[in-house]
């Protein structure tokens, strides 16, 4: 597809979410509830003990209820649509030319340590404090915009072995 | 008026499905401009492929334009939309740590859902990772607290801390946006060492790109809209009303509606909750004086077209409340004049036996003895018939919160 035409298709269902229920798109939130839940039925003493697990515990409907997991079943389910009508399902690692398979995996890992524990102190991830931030304007969401995409490019030297 | 469900034009239950429909969305048009590789979306970092710089800031382009475009129609209150708070320091230190993710992992959490789904291990990997480092800040969250929680400056906009006017800097942000399009775009051709013969074959975007600008330069010459969504009452017209004497109700008439269940009115009782406990008159409502142009009562006083009544022990609260909402601009409002207490003096003392054969006297005698009698002996607590239950809260819109994750 055209990015500018996707980046319109996704601007509008942006302003959708926005329109209908208030609020911008989200992909990491869905995470975090589903990793409170785990946590909090699998070792309830461990979360009792922790504000982070707070959600569980105080709130009546389970945190599996929210807007954001129902958004990131609904990307999985839309993304497999897509990849099936365009030929693209296959089990495979993408990696750069320089690096074996092991390699990426590990970096992958670490990659999404590194974007779990950001998208907490962002309050979001690139969807939802930039790209959500950005549409409604909000001071925080850019700020996180900006050092999302200049630490990207301030580490990509180090990097760069990784993809070229 | 958007947004529907906070305004509650729109079932609240049905938050979820609508959830799932904009993520279906979301992930198609995630994976048809072709996020679900790991390698398309790094070549941002490396200038070999800017899809991602392209999609982002024309979506996030798409959305504020139209949202402000919407706003400005009055076709959505922007402040039932959720403004992502700023805490200045986790912003930028969360920002930071995202970005080492980005050029590590070659995803962002929305983009590795659609890889995974469609069978990129990296991605899976990566997810995996996600819920790792959130369970590192969960551990340590103790630790992180000062810095997650501290320095926060309100749910502020940027052209706010900028100090400039919103139109101005949607339109500085769309021209640096297309200039930065226009410049990604040769650095890509250079990097992929792109023939001009094909550089000369794609589709121009001249013409969108102009319509863009030129419909933020036309915001920035309109007028500046009120952002209190009311239209608030002239002050003339507001002493005009109260010295006319359309604010208020009698008691008389509170009572008469009262016993005939007429269905059209509901009364708001001012006292604290304690007091509406104990008594209260049927079908009232209770209400926080200091909340009445609150968020969540809006839909209630804009839509709810019933006659709202306030009322009290005295008239001093109620007075300041109508004076208060009816500036704001809610119409069908009026107070109980004289309060519960006149109301009570009304139906329980007797009046003084006039010299007077007067028609209207008897009359009014003949009610309050009725009344009386209606409010003692339980009537007016007899439970309405269904179709007309008393209402005792109103459904709270649900203000979407603050949350993390996104």
């Amino acid at each position: 597809m055209n990015p500018y035409l996707a980046g319109f298709l996704l601007g509008l269902v942006l302003m959708a979410s926005y329109l209908i229920a208030g609020r911008g798109l989200g992909a990491s939130g869905a995470a975090k509830s589903l990793l409170v839940t785990s946590v909090a039925k699998a070792a309830p003493e461990y979360a009792e003990k922790s504000t982070f697990y707070e959600e569980y515990f105080v709130s009546d409907t389970s945190p599996m209820q929210s807007f954001l997991v129902y958004m990131a079943l609904g990307v999985l389910i839309g993304g497999f649509f897509s990849g099936a009508m365009s030929g693209r399902m296959a089990l495979k690692v993408d990696r750069g030319p320089g690096i074996g398979t092991r390699t990426r995996l590990a970096f992958a890992l670490a990659g999404g340590l590194l974007f779990g524990l950001g998208a907490q102190f962002g309050r979001g991830c690139t969807s939802g404090a930039a790209l959500s931030g950005m549409a409604v304007l909000s001071t925080g969401g850019i700020i996180t915009m900006m050092a999302i995409f200049g630490s990207g490019y301030a580490l990509a030297w180090f990097f760069r072995k990784l993809w070229i | 008026m958007a947004p529907f469900i906070p305004e509650g034009l729109v079932n609240p239950s049905l938050l979820l499905f609508f959830a799932l429909v904009l993520g279906i969305g979301f992930g198609y048009i995630l994976e048809q401009a072709g996020f679900s590789s790991s390698r398309k979306l790094a070549g941002l970092f490396y200038g070999y492929d800017f899809v991602v710089l392209k999609v982002f800031f024309t979506a996030g382009i798409t959305a504020m334009t139209g949202l402000l475009f919407f706003s400005f129609l009055g076709w959505v209150d922007m402040s039932l939309v959720y403004i992502n708070p700023t805490f200045l320091w986790s912003a930028i230190i969360g920002g930071l740590i995202m970005g080492g993710g980005f050029i590590m992992g070659g995803f962002c959490p929305g983009t590795s859902l659609v890889g995974a789904v469609i069978g990129k291990v990296d991605a899976m990997v990566f997810i995996g990772g996600m819920f790792i480092g959130m369970f590192i800040f969960g551990h340590f969250y103790g630790t992180f607290e000062p810095l997650y929680t501290g320095s926060f400056l309100g749910h502020i906009q940027i052209f706010e801390t900028l100090g400039i006017g919103k139109d101005w800097f949607a339109l500085m942000l769309a021209t640096v946006a297309l200039i930065a399009f226009a410049v990604t775009q040769m650095i890509e051709d250079k990097v992929n060492k792109v023939s001009p013969s094909v550089i000369s074959q794609r589709p121009s975007y001249r013409m969108p790109a102009l319509m863009l600008i030129g419909f933020l330069v036309l915001f920035v010459f309109l007028p500046a809209v009120r952002s209190s969504g009311f239209d608030e009452t002239p002050v003339d017209q507001l002493n005009y009303e109260w010295h006319a004497g359309m604010a208020k109700v009698t008691s008389e008439r509170v009572v008469f509606d009262i016993m005939n269940e007429r269905n059209d009115v509901v009364y708001i009782d001012l006292r604290q909750s304690e007091q509406y406990q104990r008594f209260s008159l049927p079908g009232a409502i209770n209400m926080n004086p200091e909340e009445v142009l609150d968020r969540k009562y809006r839909a209630f006083f804009r839509r709810d077209s019933r006659e709202k009544v306030f009322f009290s022990d005295g008239t001093s609260v109620p007075t300041q409340v109508w004076t208060i909402a009816r500036r704001a601009g809610i119409s069908h409002i009026y107070i109980l004049e004289g309060g519960l207490n006149g109301m009570f003096e009304m139906l329980f003392t007797d009046k003084p036996e006039e010299d007077n054969n007067n028609y209207m006297y008897g009359f009014s005698k003949r009610f309050a003895k009725e009344a009386r009698q209606y409010f003692r002996e339980g009537g007016a607590v007899k439970p309405a018939p269904d179709k007309q239950a008393p209402v005792h809260t109103i459904i709270e819109v649900q203000v979407p919160v603050a949350s993390g994750g996104c």
